[in-house]
C-alpha cells in the first residue's frame, strides 16, 4: 500500500467534479430517511424498503461505481497512468492503494449514511442499522473490486458497470430468482440478515454469501493487478 | 554500461505490422530515433519503456528484460508524448509525487534539483492545468529526471517547444549524454536530430533502415552521386572541362550563377577538381556539398 | 551576386480551372433537418461503428419483448382488455428507458464539447441555438421512439386481436401524448447533465443517478405516505420524477388508468403538475442554450 498513490487518489476523487456526485447520493438517502421518519414515525416498518431498495440496490453500488471508476478510468483514458506505472512499484500495490481510497469512499458515502438512515427510521433497532452498514461495507468493497477490474479491461467501464447493476442485478434479478447466486446485492443482504437476525427468505446461506464476496474481492483485485502488469500504453491515442 | 538491446523485435496488431524485425543497440550518449510519421517510432519507444510487449524478439536493458519488470524503472526515465498530466496538482506536487513513488530518500531536494534543471522553479507552485504546452513538457522532463536515471527515453520531446526552450532541452540532453548516460529521443524533424545526436537510428515503415553517424551513412550510399554547388569565376569553361572527366555524372548551370555537379566517384572528383580548375585558369570561389545533410540522407532512405 | 531588380518579391496565381460554386445553396432549415436526422440515427448507432449499435438495439429489443408477450397472451386467452395499460407501460420499463437516454445523451451533447468538434458544426451557416435545439429534438425523438414503439405494438396487437377499436384508440392516443412529454423531459434532463459534465462515463453515471434515484425515492415516499394517510404528500412527491410526473398528468387530465401510486387528486395539484412539466421541459432547454453560449469555439 503506497501512501503517495492514496494521496493522489483522494485528490483525484475530490479535486474533480465527480466528488459532487458522491455527496448527492448519501444526502438523498438520509433525506429520504428523514422524510419517512416524519411521515411514518419511528416505527421501523419501512426500514427495509428504504434501506434495501434505495440503499443496498442503488446507492451503494452507484457510490462504489463512481468512486472506483473515477480513480482508474480517467487516468487510463488519457494515459496519465503511465506516471504511476513507470515506477518500481508493484502493480498490486497500485491497485490496493486505489481500492483503499474507493473503500474509504464507500465507508464515508455509503456505509455511514446507511447507518444514520437506519437509526433515523428505526431508532429502536440499532442492530438493524448496524447490519445494513456492515452489509454495505462488504458489498461496497466487492463492487469496488469488480469495477476496478472493469476499468482496466475496457474503456467503457462505467456503462458496462451500469448495465451489470441495472440490467443484471435489478431487472433480471427481479424476474429470475437464480440470479441471486451471482448478485453482489443479494450477497450483501444475506450479510445484513446475519447481523440483524432478520430472516428475508433468500435461500442463500451466509457461508456462501461471505465466501462469494471474498472470492470477488480477492479475485478481482488480483486480476486487476495482473492486468496492470501487462498494460499496453503506446504513444498514440 | 547501460545498453538497450533490441534483437529481432517485431510487433504486429493482427494484420498490421508496426515494427518489422528490428535489431539495434542503443548505447551511452545521445541517440536520435528518426523516421516519418507512422514509421513505428512510438511503438519502439513503448517497447523500450516496458509498456508494450514485442510480438517477437526481445528488448533488454543490460540483459534484463523490460516487459513486466517494475524494478527496472529505477534506471529508466520516460518522457511520454501524451500531454495528459495530473492537472489538479501543482508542478512541484507532481514531481514530488514522482520522487516519492521512486522511493527517493529526500523527495523534496530531488524535486528542486530536477525543477531547476528544466528551469521550472518559478512556476512550480502553479496548478498544471494553467501551464502552457512547453511548460508541461518541462514538468514531464523534471518528473523523468528526478530519480537521476541512467537511461532517458523521450518520445517527440521537442513538440510544442519554442526555440529558446528547445535550445535549452538540447543542451540538457547533450550534457546528460556527455556524462555517459544513454539518451534516446524520437523525432521526425531533422534539424533537431541533426543538432543534438550524431548517432541516429532511422526507422522507415517499421523497418530499421540505417544506423550510425549520418555522415558515415551518407558515404555508404555509393550508388547515389554526391552533389556539389560550385561558384567560380568562369562557369562554362569549368563545366565543359568537368563533363569530360569520368568521375562526373552530370553538370548543370544554375540560372543565378554557379554550377551544380553530380559526382559519382567522390574520391577522384575531390582530387581532380582543383587540378582542373588551375589548368583552365578558373578561380574556385565556393565549393559546397549539398547533400551531406541529414535531410538528404533521410530523403534517400525514405524514398527507397 | 543577384542583381538589384530581382530583390522585389512577386507572385502569381495560376488558373488551374478552379471555379467557386455560385449556384443555389440550401438554407439553414435544410441543415437543421439533416442534422436532426443524423442525430436521430446516431442515437441508435446507425451511421456509427458496429459496437455503438449494440446497446440501443438491445434496449429496444428488451422494451418490445414484454409488449409482444403481453399481446400474444392477451389474444390467445381472448382477454377483454390488455393486462397492461398503454400509459402504464413506460412505468414498467422505466429502467430500460433511463439507461437508453442516459447512455445516448452524451453522444449528442458531451462528445462535441469534449473533443471540440463543435467548432466544425458552428463553422457552417448554423446558429448555436439552432444546433442545440436540433440536437435536443434528435434525442427527444430517439427517446420517444423507444417509449412509443412498444405502445404501438400493443395497439396494433389489440386492434388485430378484435379488442374494441374506439376504446383502444382513445387510450393509445392518450398514451402517445404522455410519451411525447416524457421523452421531452427525459431528453432535457439528461442533455443538460451531459452538456455540463462532458466526460462520457461521468455523464452516464450522473444521468442514471438523476433518473433512477429520483424515481425510486418518489415511489418509496408515495408508498409510505399513502400507507400513513398523508395523501397530499404522496401526490406532491410525484412531481419529482419524470415518470410519475407524466403519468400523473395523463391520469388526471386525460383519464388514463392509474399507473403510479398517487396521481393528483385535486385541481390545484393537477395545475401544479402541469407547471412542473412545463418547467421540466423549458428549464433544461434554457440551461442547454446557456451552456452552449459559453462554449468557446476557438
Amino acid at each position: 500500500m503506497n501512501r503517495t498513490i492514496v494521496r493522489l487518489g483522494l485528490r483525484s476523487v475530490f479535486g474533480r467534479r465527480r466528488g459532487i456526485l458522491l455527496f448527492v447520493l448519501p444526502v438523498v438517502l438520509i433525506g429520504l430517511g428523514l422524510l419517512v421518519r416524519l411521515l411514518a414515525g419511528a416505527t421501523g416498518d419501512n426500514a427495509e424498503t428504504v434501506l434495501d431498495e434505495l440503499g443496498l440496490t442503488i446507492v451503494v453500488p452507484l457510490v462504489a461505481l463512481i468512486a472506483t471508476t473515477g480513480l482508474l478510468a480517467p487516468e487510463i483514458d488519457d494515459g496519465s497512468i503511465s506516471y504511476l506505472l513507470a515506477k518500481p512499484v508493484s502493480r498490486h500495490t497500485i491497485v490496493l492503494s486505489k481500492l483503499v481510497v474507493a473503500v474509504g469512499c464507500v465507508l464515508v458515502f455509503a456505509a455511514l449514511p446507511m447507518l444514520v438512515t437506519g437509526l433515523l427510521i428505526a431508532p429502536d433497532e440499532p442492530r438493524l442499522a448496524l447490519g445494513y452498514a456492515i452489509g454495505t461495507l462488504a458489498g461496497g468493497t466487492a463492487y469496488a473490486a469488480l469495477f476496478a477490474l472493469l476499468s482496466v479491461l475496457t474503456k467503457h467501464a462505467v456503462v458496462v458497470g451500469l448495465i451489470y447493476l441495472l440490467v443484471w442485478e435489478t431487472l433480471v434479478g427481479s424476474l429470475l430468482d437464480g440470479v441471486r447466486w451471482f448478485s453482489i446485492a443479494r450477497w450483501s443482504s444475506v450479510v445484513v440478515e446475519e447481523v440483524t437476525s432478520v430472516d428475508v427468505a433468500q435461500g442463500l446461506g451466509p457461508a456462501y454469501a461471505v465466501s462469494a464476496l471474498a472470492v470477488v474481492i480477492l479475485g478481482a483485485t488480483y486480476l486487476t493487478g495482473r492486468r496492470l502488469r501487462s498494460f499496453n500504453l503506446t504513444g498514440e491515442d | 554500461m547501460t545498453t538497450l538491446r533490441l534483437e529481432h523485435v517485431s510487433r504486429w496488431y493482427q494484420n498490421v505490422v508496426a515494427v518489422n524485425d528490428v535489431t539495434m543497440t542503443i548505447g551511452p550518449g545521445v541517440t536520435g530515433l528518426l523516421g516519418p510519421n507512422g514509421a513505428g517510432k512510438s511503438t519502439l519507444i513503448a517497447m523500450m519503456s516496458g509498456f508494450l510487449a514485442p510480438s517477437a524478439g526481445s528488448v533488454t536493458l543490460d540483459d534484463e528484460r523490460l516487459w513486466r519488470n517494475e524494478k527496472i524503472y529505477r534506471r529508466i526515465g520516460i518522457v511520454p508524448e501524451r500531454e495528459a498530466l495530473f492537472d489538479y496538482l501543482t508542478g512541484r506536487q507532481f514531481v514530488v509525487a514522482n520522487a516519492e513513488l521512486h522511493g527517493l530518500a529526500d523527495p523534496g531536494a530531488a524535486t528542486q534539483r530536477a525543477l531547476a534543471l528544466v528551469e521550472m522553479t518559478d512556476a512550480q507552485d502553479r496548478v498544471i492545468s494553467t501551464y502552457s504546452k512547453g511548460m508541461r513538457q518541462r514538468v514531464k522532463m523534471a518528473s523523468a529526471l528526478v530519480h537521476d536515471p541512467e537511461v532517458l527515453l523521450l518520445d517527440e520531446p521537442f513538440n510544442g517547444m519554442d526555440p529558446r526552450q528547445r535550445m535549452h532541452l538540447m543542451e540538457l540532453l547533450h550534457r546528460r549524454g556527455g556524462e555517459g548516460r544513454t539518451v534516446l529521443f524520437s523525432s521526425h524533424i531533422l534539424e533537431e536530430v541533426e543538432q543534438v545526436a550524431r548517432q541516429i537510428e532511422v526507422v522507415v515503415a517499421g523497418r530499421h533502415a540505417a544506423s550510425g553517424d549520418f555522415g558515415a551513412i551518407r558515404r555508404l550510399m555509393t550508388d547515389r552521386p554526391n552533389r556539389y554547388v560550385l561558384r567560380t569565376s568562369a562557369d562554362r569553361r569549368l563545366a565543359s572541362a568537368l563533363v569530360a572527366d569520368p568521375s562526373v555524372r552530370a553538370v548543370s548551370l544554375r540560372p543565378e550563377g554557379g554550377l551544380e555537379v553530380s559526382a559519382g566517384d567522390f574520391g577522384r572528383f575531390s582530387a581532380v577538381l582543383p587540378q582542373m580548375a588551375s589548368r583552365e585558369g578558373v578561380r574556385l570561389l565556393e565549393v559546397t556539398p549539398t547533400d551531406e545533410s541529414l535531410e538528404s540522407v533521410f530523403s534517400y532512405l525514405v524514398a527507397t | 551576386m543577384s542583381s538589384p531588380s530581382d530583390s522585389r518579391p512577386s507572385g502569381v496565381i495560376h488558373d488551374i480551372g478552379y471555379r467557386p460554386y455560385s449556384g443555389p445553396r440550401l438554407g439553414e432549415g435544410q441543415i437543421a433537418w439533416s442534422l436532426f436526422l443524423t442525430g436521430l440515427r446516431n442515437c441508435y448507432g446507425l451511421g456509427r461503428s458496429g459496437r455503438s449499435k449494440v446497446l440501443p438495439m438491445i434496449l429496444l429489443g428488451l422494451t418490445l419483448l414484454p409488449a409482444l408477450i403481453v399481446v400474444g397472451v392477451a389474444v390467445q386467452l381472448g382477454l377483454p382488455e390488455l393486462p397492461i395499460a398503454y400509459s402504464g407501460y413506460p412505468l414498467t420499463t422505466n429502467l430500460l428507458i433511463s439507461v437508453f437516454v442516459a447512455s445516448q445523451a452524451p453522444t449528442m451533447f458531451s462528445r462535441d464539447l469534449r473533443f471540440r468538434t463543435i467548432t466544425l458544426y458552428l463553422a457552417r451557416p448554423l446558429r448555436r441555438s439552432t444546433y442545440v435545439l436540433v440536437r435536443y429534438a434528435s434525442l427527444s425523438a430517439a427517446a420517444f421512439a423507444l417509449i412509443w414503439a412498444p405502445q404501438l405494438l400493443l395497439y396494433v396487437g389489440a386492434v388485430l386481436g378484435d379488442l374494441p377499436v374506439g376504446r383502444e384508440t382513445e387510450d393509445f392516443a392518450v398514451a402517445t401524448a404522455g410519451s411525447l412529454v416524457l421523452a421531452l423531459v427525459l431528453a432535457g434532463l439528461t442533455a443538460l447533465v451531459s452538456a455540463v459534465t462532458t466526460r462520457r462515463g461521468l455523464a452516464v453515471a450522473a444521468s442514471i443517478v438523476v433518473l433512477l434515484v429520483s424515481y425510486t425515492v418518489v415511489t418509496t415516499v408515495q408508498g409510505v405516505a399513502t400507507e400513513t394517510g398523508h395523501d397530499t404528500v404522496a401526490e406532491a412527491a410525484g412531481l419529482f420524477a419524470p415518470y410519475s410526473l407524466v403519468n400523473g398528468l395523463q391520469v388526471y387530465y386525460l383519464g388514463a388508468p392509474e399507473g403510479s401510486p398517487a396521481p393528483p387528486g385535486s385541481a390545484g395539484m393537477g395545475a401544479l403538475f402541469v407547471l412542473a412539466a412545463l418547467l421540466a421541459v423549458v428549464l433544461p432547454v434554457l440551461g442547454l442554450l446557456l451552456r452552449y453560449r459559453r462554449a468557446a469555439v476557438v
